[in-house]
């Protein structure tokens, strides 16, 4: 069925950046694997990352070296804007830097945003949907009033200040926190909208009017009934709204909001290569298919979770 | 419902595919006819066309190709007289007579009189007007006033050296712009009229400004018919218009020269290259808040770990130069015997261990009485990466020397803000000059509250050589002191001046006459009106 | 996103214009929140040189009634805009209703048009995805469409443009219309601005098209299988008859959505292709005047959005109770 592969497809492609972006620090690193020091083999690369400094004095000979063995913010004026090789696989950018390293580091950061971003919205838009739909009437009302406020909100206002202006406490917070605040409150109506649809198609069910009928108990009906048929748009909704995350960062960098350089990130990286997408494709076209990867793996996920799941639920 | 949709959908498509026909049809500029018009690109829209007020560089640009001033900056930034031919300053320097030039006519055919320039030097001192730089420049004047049709005379309350940087100031025709009170909201603002080489004919918000060649100029028609100022914010967009033909003329960021530097479609393109007045800086605050930067020798040791000429010439793609001082170095005023400190970065860390700063730890960072030697640097944001990228190279190259910088990227008001308040450790922005050799309000200590000295520099000597520079007025006697000043700045090195960017310009190959100069091609004398089109030479 | 107010439409506006003001008075107070003002950002390019004493600075700022506080330029603000007028830009002094008429015609454009080629797009998408689920021809069309959704609008933009512009010169690169326009005629001068929106239509609309044919297709494949369409059969309509209708009709919901979202996303939705594309729109009109600090025109534009936001909910309430009866059961 094409739901199986949907899901097959969407949950391996996720999972696979997510090791790849989880693994950065060792994946692509200039520190070795292994060397061999002064008291026999060390392990520069675990040591960096447990916060040691490395110490370039010692006398050590590298054995094994990361599989990328670059650092992603290792400026090498001598390797400025060259094509993908034996040496720089992927190329390097326009301070020499490996463009491997830096996609492979991006991951960490556009899937953490993503992930922060829809967990924000999710936050919001879960309780209020749910509760808009299941509840009605009155709830409802009040909920819909909240939601035209914030529509009618400029939301670029909001991500300007919050993201290039920072005014007092807000500065002090790291980028991805401000990016996943500001994509987060400008999120979640979507995601509400959708799950009050679906919240109101669950209330109406047969099923649940049967139940209802038969003289159930709110709390049996939520847990019995409602939970499990909720629980597919949840993950539809929130599988997509990852995605849309993702794409919004990339956004944001392309707009200057982004998080900042020298940082890596995939929606950063397509921005400085844009200029020059003529002369060094490479610099556009990596990090453009990971970006892709990454936002198409979400919606076949969601897509995959919707159709796996929904026939099930009663009309 | 259906039948509707459809016949809907049908009108839908035909519509697109006869507007793809149409499209067709519209025909691409033909390269081959030499062109009589200059269309040329400009980032940003104009803030004000009345040609006096708002000073943003669009304005100024049409300001410039509408009406005359006084005095104008030529190519090698000597003012040269354009609607004053000759003046007489008084011995006591506070007064200076103007005698204008004979036969100026505005472009309604209006004779131009002393009248125009004591009603434009007034306007430009009104708030409301918003010509800022002559509101500063004309700060001391205590009166000015037409002697007669063609003098004009006018009186300071203090000598200052450089009092004819401000004479440079547009001058607007009474009769039309002084039948509103405010400039900027004047009918004037829309339709300006003034006695320059090109006559405004449209202003098509958001898309151009259309102007054409004024026959009766008197410095002589000009050789092209018109300019047409194109307004493209985005550089990628503006530059593939150039490649296209659809403009003559940009100035372009530096990536996209390089990009035209390997390009083929670039290959026919004509290239210019000037060194603006402008000084790519870190500035180290002083204040006393950040314990490291009131010692000369940490401040020199930063700028000695910079590798700056590779940098300059691989990443800046030889569009920048080390800088040694904040003097332009194609100025009369700069002091040749001062070259960029050069890489040195055994020195650096010698004058780092000299002034405290070492590594017992060995964790690879400098500190001194516990506190370790680290620092966020500011930087406004831009839309050109090269800032970005200019401030991951410092940050590795200080690391080598023990320094640990993090880097806080704000956006431009808020940058600003947090300048004016002192609220940082090290800042990295560009400083733009005027070619006036007085600087100041940069350097001087009282400048700390509304000047630009926001780093809380504070030398007497340096304050004393300021003060004198600004009084003396024989050309000699000021060349002796600001010499003299440039050796004591580079002892001290208040700010690292890193870079002179070079401003690349794109054009076709056809236009001639184009002169480069510290400014840039529009704002001197003679300027756009001795463009011309010429056919090239048939290539190979 | 509510029924029972359909019965009272004079509280409906009431509570609109409540939030209106609200909206209203928090971007304002966000305007005067953020580091530096309209002054010191314009001062903030000046030249060594130029430097103004502080008694001008603060001359210039009382030009803009800046030196007064927060809450009675507010009041100013609203006085105004009970006399219908909506000021002038801080930045070039014009007025701010011209400035947002100026480039409202074009965002509303590009808006309705991209909208219009998602709907003639994605629903007969979606409907021949849906008449053979599973199918080899459905997988593919699903993920081309996913394809699409996945690549970000400036990159999109910029390939168009390298393509159509630069190498096939099919298309004009940039702007509202071409340089010689004014010497065209009426319906050529239409063309020609046709032919320049053909790429920025196109980028906002490639996501969309995705979306709506998703949930169009997901919408069918409910209903093509139940009683309704069963009932239909019976009576003898013709499945390509009935395909059709019923599409439409599933595709209104999410066509609705769309609507409401677009109207909200007339100010900040099309910045990047604005920008990308040179296209004088509301989008970028708005980012400069945050960056500028131009108060007046941030008010407009949230003025302008919020009512047109509003207009769009209501709008689309009414036309989703007409259009589902599930929604007037519940």
């Amino acid at each position: 069925m094409a739901s199986r592969a949907n899901l097959r497809t969407g949950a391996a492609l996720l999972l696979g950046l997510a090791a790849v972006a989880l693994a950065a620090p060792l994946l692509a690193t200039d520190q070795p694997w292994l060397a061999r020091g002064a008291h026999g083999l060390v392990s520069p690369a675990i040591g960096s990352l447990l916060g040691r400094r490395p110490s370039s004095r010692t006398a050590e000979t590298a054995v094994l070296r990361a599989p990328i063995p670059y650092s992603p913010g290792r400026v090498e004026l001598e390797e400025i804007r060259k094509p993908p090789s034996t040496a720089h696989w992927l190329g390097t950018d326009g301070l020499g830097r490996d463009v491997a390293a830096r996609v492979v580091h991006g991951g960490r950061v556009s899937l953490t945003v993503g992930l922060l971003a829809a967990l924000a919205a999710l936050c919001v838009g879960l309780p209020l949907g749910a509760v808009a739909g299941y509840r009605g009437g009155w709830t409802d009302a009040v909920i819909s009033r909240i939601v035209e406020a914030v529509l009618c909100f400029p939301a670029l206002l909001l991500a300007l200040v919050v993201l290039a202006m920072s005014p007092g406490w807000l500065a002090g917070l790291p980028d991805v926190l401000r990016i996943a605040l500001v994509l987060g409150v400008t999120g979640w109506i979507p995601v509400a909208r959708y799950l009050r649809g679906e919240f109101l198609r669950i209330r109406g069910s047969d099923m649940v009017s049967a139940a209802r009928a038969s003289g159930a108990g709110h709390g049996r009906l939520v847990v019995r009934h409602i939970l499990p048929s909720a629980l597919a748009p949840v993950l539809v909704t929130a599988a997509f709204a990852v995605g849309a995350a993702v794409l919004m960062e990339a956004a944001l960098s392309f707009l200057g909001l982004g998080v900042r350089p020298p940082t890596p990130t995939w929606g950063g990286m397509l921005n400085e290569g844009k200029t020059y997408v003529m002369s060094s494709w490479w610099l556009s076209l990596f990090p453009g298919i990971a970006l892709f990867l990454a936002v198409l793996g979400c919606n076949l996920l969601g897509e995959g979770i919707r159709d796996h799941l929904d026939p099930r639920t009663d009309r | 419902m259906d039948t509707k949709t459809m016949s809907n959908r049908r009108l839908l498509a035909g519509a697109a595919l006869l507007s793809i026909a149409a499209a067709a049809c519209v025909t691409p500029p033909d390269r081959d006819d030499l062109p009589s018009v200059v269309r040329a690109g400009l980032y940003a829209e104009p803030q004000s066309l009345s040609l006096l007020g708002k000073t943003d560089r669009s304005s100024e640009i049409v300001g410039r190709l509408v009406t005359d001033s006084l005095v104008q900056y030529d190519a090698r930034l000597d003012l040269q007289p354009m609607l004053a031919t000759s003046w007489e300053i008084s011995p006591d320097g506070r007064t200076v007579t103007f005698e204008l030039r004979d036969g100026v006519r505005w472009h309604d055919g209006a004779p131009l009189t002393a009248r125009d320039v004591v009603f434009s030097v007034e306007k430009s001192r009104e708030p409301a007007t918003e010509a800022k730089s002559f509101l500063a420049g004309f700060q001391d004047l205590v009166r000015v006033e037409a002697l007669d049709d063609l003098t004009v005379r006018a009186e300071y309350s203090k000598p200052y050296a450089d009092f004819m940087e401000a004479w440079t100031v547009p001058i607007i025709p009474e009769h039309l712009a002084g039948r509103e009170p405010e400039l900027l909201k004047s009918e004037f603002a829309r339709h300006p009229v003034g006695c320059g080489p090109f006559r405004f004919v449209r202003y098509d918000p958001g898309q151009e400004i259309v102007l054409e060649a004024n026959d009766d100029y008197w410095g002589g028609k000009p050789a092209i018919e018109g300019v047409t100022l194109q307004v493209i914010p985005d550089e990628r967009t503006a530059y593939q218009a150039l490649l296209r033909g659809d403009l003559h003329l940009l100035s372009v960021p530096p990536d996209i020269w390089a990009e035209a530097e390997s390009s083929r479609d670039a290959d026919r393109l004509g290239r210019l290259l000037f060194y603006r007045l402008t000084v790519w800086y870190i500035a180290w605050n002083q204040d006393g808040s950040h314990e490291a930067f009131t010692d000369p020798r940490v401040r020199r040791a930063m700028l000695l770990a910079l590798d700056r000429e590779p940098f300059a010439e691989k990443v800046l793609g030889g569009l920048g130069k080390a800088a040694a001082t904040t003097y332009h170095p194609d100025s009369v005023w700069a002091d040749p015997g001062i070259v960029p400190l050069p890489y040195d970065p055994d020195e650096a860390s010698r004058l780092l261990d000299e002034a405290g700063w070492q590594d017992p730890d060995g964790d690879g960072i400098r500190e001194r009485r516990g506190q370790s030697l680290e620092l966020t640097l500011l930087t406004p944001a831009s839309r050109q990466e090269i800032s970005g990228r200019i401030a991951a190279w410092v940050q590795q190259s200080l690391a080598e020397i023990g320094v640990r910088m993090e880097i806080e990227t704000l956006e431009f008001g808020a940058f600003l803000e947090r300048r004016r308040s002192g609220q940082f450790d090290a800042l990295m922005a560009s400083l733009t000059f005027t070619p006036i050799p007085d600087q100041y309000e940069l350097y001087h200590s009282s400048a700390t509250e509304d000047g630009f000295n926001f780093f809380s520099f504070s030398d007497p000597e340096v304050d004393r050589l300021l003060e004198l520079g600004r009084q003396t007025f024989d050309r000699a006697e000021r060349e002796t002191v600001y010499r003299e000043l440039q050796r004591r700045l580079e002892e001290l090195q208040p700010m690292s001046c890193l870079f002179h960017f070079a401003s690349p310009v794109l054009h076709d190959p056809r236009l001639r006459g184009l002169q480069p100069s510290p400014i840039d091609l529009w704002r001197i004398t003679p300027g756009p009106r001795v463009w011309s089109w010429e056919e090239t030479e048939p290539g190979p | 996103m509510s029924v029972p107010s359909l019965g009272r439409p004079a509280r409906r506006v009431g509570t609109g214009l409540l939030t209106l003001l609200l909206v209203t008075w928090v971007v304002f107070l966000l305007c005067h929140l953020v580091p530096g003002d309209a002054v010191s950002v314009d001062l903030g390019e000046e030249s060594i040189g130029h430097r103004l004493p502080p008694e001008r600075v603060a001359e210039l700022r009382a030009l803009y009634h800046l030196d007064q506080p927060v809450v009675r330029q507010y009041g100013m603000w609203l006085r105004d805009i009970a006399r219908g007028d909506l000021g002038r830009s801080f930045h070039d002094g014009r007025p701010v209703s011209e400035k947002l008429g100026a480039r409202l015609g074009l965002t509303v454009t590009l808006n309705a048009l991209s909208l219009a080629l998602m709907i003639v797009l994605a629903v007969p998408l979606g409907a021949a995805a849906a008449l053979k689920p599973g199918s080899r021809a459905d997988r593919w069309t699903g993920a081309a469409t996913y394809a699409l959704y996945a690549v970000p609008v400036f990159w999109a933009g910029l390939l168009l443009q390298i393509l159509f512009s630069v190498r096939l010169e099919w298309l004009p690169l940039f702007g509202l219309e071409s340089p010689d326009a004014r010497a065209l005629g009426v319906l050529p001068r239409i063309a020609d601005r046709g032919a320049h929106l053909v790429l920025p239509v196109l980028c906002l609309s490639y996501g969309g098209i995705a979306y709506l044919s998703r949930f169009v297709r997901a919408n069918l494949t409910e209903s093509l299988h139940g009683d309704a369409v069963r009932a239909a059969r019976a009576r003898g309509l013709s499945p390509g008859r009935l395909l059709f209708g019923h599409a439409f009709r599933q595709a209104s919901v999410p066509m609705l959505t769309l609507a409401g979202f677009l109207l909200p996303g007339l100010v900040g939705g099309s910045v990047i292709v604005e920008t990308v594309f040179a296209l004088p729109g509301l989008g970028r009109m708005f980012v400069d005047a945050v960056f500028q600090r131009d108060v007046p025109v941030i008010m407009g534009l949230t003025l302008l959005s919020g009512t047109a936001t509003l207009i769009g909910i209501v709008a689309a309430d009414l036309l989703y109770a007409v259009f589902d009866p599930r929604v007037r059961r519940g």
